[in-house]
């Protein structure tokens, strides 16, 4: 009895380090997390060599420059309405979390713009929360931000020379502390990836089909947290409209809105959205921004 | 022939931990949660570079143990990392470069934030700090969510 209990315990032992622990579920386990990666891979396209660390800490730059040229709103309740959307929206995304979290802010602008700083930290401005008419609009261009981030499309904008640099000054030793002089060639190399994402956001813009990718994940997001997707359609032709006016932002920064409306349409998911709810978020949207 | 049984169990247990899955937490901090839902009740506090033991997969959460807590973490709060390739890189068929992931969490760190902080003293820095530290509750956004009639994620 004893020799078989023995005989057991060694095959089981020989068959577990054989399959990698199949037997304890354990391979299926890593599988699956190997699974899960790929699909995070697959949102973030941008393959530049980042990590989640190294974006939240070029985003904060980013953020700062764009302060440098806008300025930070002190609304707590109306940054307190954006964060709450921005949030349930975001809760809703391919990547729910990132390094440091997302955050919601406005600018004191009559500019009508957004932006979608790598990491997590989002602008609109006083002028595009204006120029939306009820909540589901408002998230809906909140929603369109998240999909840049999701994707990495700020990271992207960085310039893929400026990654050979990085890759020559860090080299592949394990140590997480430079000498000054490396310290120097990194800070060069931060510095010209912010301006080539400052540039992107504030004067060129994401390309058409960032744009267009933006939008459609924007209705998927918009669907998934109970707004109505059909919310974007109606803000693009608004902004058609009002847009002509101002000029500049994000007419600037965007391709045609008659381009991305068109791009959008027979796109929305149907979604069912009660009269009571959209009374209920229209009724705090008024009292909020208006 | 007790000895033998007894070291062929401790063996068994040995090899077991060493195949354990572990991920490692990539956010500046996060928690572990009851279920596997958004807002379920908080087990433990996690933060950066801590290491959680998975025990299976709901979905996109991850049941993990994390001291003597057990409870769900959701999968873009962790990644899997190996001693040869840490950070984003090791990611299962990311099919990126050994020099690629020798840059994981190295590059761009705090150090030459500092450093460019010190350089650009006219960046408002500050304003992005206040920024991050203007946080809305888990409850606010649950009832935010419940009251416009919105999806719980």
């Amino acid at each position: 009895m004893m020799k078989r209990s023995v005989a057991f315990l060694f095959a089981l032992l020989l068959l577990c380090s054989l399959s990698g622990c199949e037997t304890m579920g354990l391979g299926n386990i890593s599988q699956h997390i190997g699974t899960a990666m790929t699909v995070v891979d697959a949102t973030s396209k941008a393959s530049r060599p980042i990590s989640d660390e190294e974006e939240y800490y070029v985003g904060r730059a980013v953020a700062a420059k764009i302060l440098g040229s806008y300025q930070l709103s002190n609304d707590r309740e109306l940054t307190r309405y954006v964060n709450l959307i921005g949030r349930t929206v975001a809760l809703h995304s391919d990547k729910p979390f990132t390094h440091g979290g997302y955050h919601f802010a406005v600018l004191e602008t009559n500019e009508i713009n957004a932006f979608a700083c790598p990491g997590g930290t989002i602008f609109i401005t006083r002028g595009m929360i204006r120029t939306t008419s009820n909540e589901d609009e408002l998230a809906a261009v909140l929603a369109h931000e998240v999909v840049h981030i999701n994707k990495r499309d700020g990271v992207a904008a960085i310039k893929s020379a400026r990654w050979t640099q990085a890759l020559t000054v860090i080299g592949t030793t394990a140590a997480k502390n430079y000498s000054p002089a490396e310290v120097g060639q990194l800070v060069s190399l931060f510095e010209g990836s912010i301006d080539d994402i400052f540039k992107t956001l504030v004067v060129n813009g994401y390309s058409r089909s960032q744009e267009y990718a933006a939008d459609e994940g924007a209705l998927q997001l918009l669907a998934k947290s109970g707004y109505n997707p059909g919310a974007l359609d109606s803000f693009l032709k608004r902004l058609a409209q009002q847009g002509k006016a101002s000029g500049g932002g994000i007419l600037k920064t965007h391709p045609g809105t008659s381009d991305r409306i068109e791009n959008i349409s027979g796109k929305a998911p149907s979604g069912k959205t009660s009269t009571k709810a959209i009374e209920a978020r229209t009724a705090r949207f008024v009292s909020i921004v208006h | 022939m007790k000895r033998i049984v007894i070291i062929t169990m401790v063996f068994l247990f040995v090899a077991t931990a060493v195949l354990a899955e572990t991920v490692t937490v990539i956010t500046k901090e996060n928690t572990i949660r009851e279920y596997n839902k958004f807002f379920s009740p908080v087990k433990a506090y996690v933060k950066y570079n801590d290491k959680l033991e998975v025990l299976s997969i709901n979905g996109d959460w991850y049941k993990v143990k994390f001291g003597p807590s057990i409870g769900y973490i959701h999968k873009t709060a962790v990644e899997k990392r190996t001693a040869s390739s840490p950070g984003l890189f090791s990611r299962k068929g990311s099919g990126v470069s050994e020099s690629e992931a020798a840059l994981a969490g190295k590059g761009f760190n705090p150090q030459v934030e500092a450093s460019y902080k010190s350089k650009h003293p006219e960046m408002k820095f500050y304003l992005v700090d206040n920024i991050e530290r203007f946080i809305v509750p888990d409850r606010e956004v649950t009832v935010f969510i419940a009251n416009g009639g919105l999806v719980q994620p």
